[in-house]
């Protein structure tokens, strides 16, 4: 006990002879100093973040195995086009209802790159209903691509992806109507959904159709858990275009991620003994940003 | 040359976004974030355009060969250009343009848009009833830990459940607001949110690297 | 197929119909339910107290219309609170759609009963797109990003506006959010600047912001009706939320039993159906 208490204070000691350091006149925040020296602890974590991936990256690039745990939302996805082709049904992709500059978004625009291949490559119609104009452009680019690379580019139309209403809930009954009528073999919603996520996946489960989802919405997910055969949950939806892909140098990156989150439990875990000691202060300043 | 140049802007954007935050406001580096971040609001207002002739085009064209239920599709057009066009005009004009209290943009939006959004909120209530009956059920230990949970939290909620709650020994409500939503959901919350976090940080990276690239279609 | 199995296929449409009726009866016979105050209502209350008479506040409208029931409740009663404590209010929205003109009818609604001028005790700075863009874009300059008001005002002409350039002038923010929104003004405005704030939010977002209020990243939060009906008690204005909590109320004793009839005959069902078998 009087061994780990030791430890913990030559730990926190540690901790503070940094912040010192960090504080000292070397590295003094003056009114004329350009640096914010205040964030040199997110300075850090940038650097440490962006090294791992990199380093992560390239030994990915090396051809060193990398292991990916098994996504079953994901490895449905095909065989779910597969089922919309027999059924000669289309198939709706969702990519959330957010801009583009949110990166949930993007990530869905990655996504629906992979399904359009599918898609592409089984003939089957794709409808991908867009909230917003620049996901329409982004979409549309991606789409396009998608159906060029699988050389079926005099099957791309440019409808396929259509911006259909600024608002929520126009967008959401328009594409719940679209279910009601079309009823599609199979509805992907990949992105970032809010209220309508019940209403979409409601709907669609009242069409028949088979759903896949995904989004980093914690608030949203028991909605699609409930209401779909597959639900993508937080970062799976970030790691799907790299599952998807099966490409080495995009699963580095997801390892580079699993090893800071591995470097985070570790710093909650201290932080909460060295709480439980009285030491947190010091140790919580640290991660403190301004 | 298309897939160069975008990714050579994404990587500029990012690159200053990020070096701009260590930097003091007030400064040529510091002051680049503002800089940007102004230009994204104009790029952004431009866009809006886009999405105004992408829904005019695929309503038109459908109203133009007569396709299934085209007729609708008059009353979308008209109903895009009766919002738009006088809430854009000038309210010198006329006290119906612009889109003070008063002008037509105000009236669609209070007497037509606004209850016709919470209508389509509303049905919410009902799909979520239906749904809870349908998929609510006791299959497992861990099922059933939900659905005990989910019935004694939606209790809480409403002064009749808590009323009931506090005929049993005990505090309940406390102790369903201090362990339940302020422990257990908290935990999971926290662990998504980190999850996702690192995951988004971790695309942005490879976003602005140029190693992601599936959003431009490439890759 | 016997009786449980019936049931557990029922039309969904009945079930539709029972909700109806949860929600219109107690508007016809109201039921006056006492309602407890949690610790994060209470918390949002003492803080809005806390703030000294006469600062500057920001009051975020950061909800669709669709969202009306559960959060407008919380921004009257945030204009009470700040309107009788003569605080300068500054709102805002993040939503292109409504949020800028539900801002301007609700404040300019409540400014009448205190007697408050536009410019000099209110001011709505309307929307601008790109909500990441906008509020980092504050932190440094407020006029940068809204050079005018909602209706086209040019700030300087603003009195109010003319003393709070940034983020630094601003005593307190109330986020009133239906959408990710709140997030940011988290990881930006507060991590970035360190400005107090609150957030309103819808009951599905709640749970999800309860770890920002034990971090102290949120200084209180008001989770959907409940939490709304809560600070109306709070600041001594029961309204639209107090009455609504009759029907949230009995929606919620359906959904119950609902959830109980389906697994009574989920597992009845099932037994009748195994027996049939053998």
């Amino acid at each position: 006990m009087q061994n780990l208490t030791k430890q913990l204070k030559t730990t926190v000691l540690y901790g503070i002879i940094l912040q010192k350091i960090l504080t000292s006149s070397a590295f003094a925040q003056t009114n004329d100093s350009i640096f914010r020296v205040d964030r040199i602890n997110a300075l850090i974590l940038v650097v440490v973040f962006s090294t791992t991936i990199l380093l992560y990256t390239r030994w990915a690039r090396q051809g060193k195995p990398l292991f990916l745990r098994k996504i079953p939302g994901l490895d449905a996805v095909e065989e779910a086009v597969g089922r919309a082709t027999e059924m000669g049904r289309p198939v709706l992709f969702v990519p959330g209802i957010a801009e583009l500059d949110e990166i949930e978004t993007i990530a869905g625009i990655s996504i629906l790159g992979r399904v359009a291949k599918i898609t592409a490559q089984y003939e089957t119609p794709l409808n991908v209903p867009v909230r917003y104009p620049l996901v329409l452009a982004a979409g549309q680019e991606v789409v396009e691509q998608a159906y060029i690379e699988a050389g079926k580019k005099d099957l791309y139309d440019k409808d396929t992806v259509r911006y259909v209403a600024g608002e929520q809930f126009a967008f959401t009954a328009t594409v719940n109507g679209y279910m009601m009528r079309e009823r599609p073999a199979t509805n992907i919603y990949m992105g970032a959904f809010f209220a309508e996520s019940l209403l979409l996946a409601e709907t669609g489960n009242a069409a028949g159709s088979i759903q896949i989802a995904g989004t980093a919405r914690p608030e949203q997910l028991p909605f699609f858990i409930a209401a779909c055969d597959y639900t993508l949950m937080g970062e799976e939806l970030y790691a799907a275009s790299a599952y998807l892909s099966k490409e080495p140098v995009m699963t580095g990156g997801l390892k580079g991620q699993d090893f800071i989150k591995i470097l985070i439990t570790i710093c909650i875990l201290l932080g909460v003994i060295l709480v439980m000691f009285g030491f947190g202060k010091e140790f919580i300043s640290l991660f403190q940003s301004v | 040359m298309r897939t160069t140049v975008p990714v050579l802007i994404a990587f500029i954007s990012g690159i200053v976004l990020v070096v701009s935050f260590f930097f003091r406001k007030g400064t040529w580096l510091g002051d680049l974030e503002q800089e940007f971040t102004v230009w994204l609001t104009i790029v952004g207002g431009f866009t809006l355009l886009l999405g105004v002739v992408s829904i005019t085009r695929v309503n038109w064209t459908a109203v133009k060969r007569k396709k299934e239920g085209w007729k609708y599709k008059i009353l979308t057009l008209i109903a895009i250009f009766a919002m738009a066009i006088p809430s854009v005009l000038s309210p010198d004009w006329s006290p119906l343009f612009g889109r003070a209290e008063g002008s037509i943009y105000d009236w669609l939006f209070q007497y037509q848009m606004s209850p016709m959004m919470a209508t389509m909120f509303a049905t919410l209530a009902f799909y979520i009833a239906s749904a809870a009956f349908r998929a609510f059920r006791a299959r497992s230990l861990e099922a059933t830990l939900l659905l005990v949970t989910a019935t004694l939290i939606m209790l809480w909620r409403i002064p009749m459940g808590e009323w009931f709650l506090n005929l049993f020994p005990g505090d309940i409500p406390y102790l369903l607001n201090t362990y339940i939503m302020g422990g257990i959901n908290m935990a999971v919350q926290r662990g998504i949110i980190i999850g996702a976090a690192l995951g988004a940080a971790s695309m942005s990276l490879r976003i602005i690297l140029g190693i992601e690239r599936t959003y431009m279609g490439k890759g | 197929m016997n009786f449980w199995e019936k049931m557990e296929k029922m039309d969904r449409r009945w079930v539709y119909l029972m909700v109806g009726l949860s929600v219109i009866l107690p508007f016809i016979f109201p039921l006056d339910l006492p309602i407890s105050i949690t610790p994060e209502a209470q918390s949002v209350f003492d803080e809005v107290e806390k703030i000294p008479d006469g600062s500057t506040v920001m009051l975020v409208f950061d909800y669709y219309p669709s969202t009306i029931a559960e959060c407008e409740p919380m921004a009257i009663a945030a204009l009470h609170h700040f309107f009788r404590k003569n605080c300068k209010v500054i709102t805002l929205s993040n939503i292109p759609l409504g949020g800028p003109s539900m801002a301007e009818a609700v404040t300019r609604d409540m400014a009448e009963k205190y007697n408050k001028v536009y410019g000099v005790d209110f001011v709505n700075l309307g929307y601008k797109y790109g909500y990441v863009a906008v509020l980092s874009g504050m932190g440094q300059s407020i006029k940068s990003i809204f050079p005018t008001d909602n209706s086209g005002t040019p700030l300087e002409e603003l009195p109010l506006m003319t003393n709070v350039p940034n983020y630094d002038s601003v005593a307190f923010i109330f986020e009133i959010a239906d959408n990710a929104t709140a997030d940011y003004w988290v990881s930006i405005v507060y991590a970035q600047y360190g400005v107090p704030m609150v957030c309103g939010t819808t009951a599905v977002s709640a749970p999800k912001y309860y770890s920002f209020v034990a971090s102290g990243q949120f200084k209180g939060l008001l989770g959907g009706m409940k939490g709304a009906a809560e600070y109306e008690q709070l600041v001594g204005h029961n309204a639209a939320a107090v009455t609504g909590m009759s029907a949230q109320s009995l929606v919620h004793l359906l959904i119950i039993f609902l959830v109980i009839l389906g697994n009574i005959s989920f597992f009845l069902g099932r037994k009748g159906h195994k027996k049939e078998l053998v």
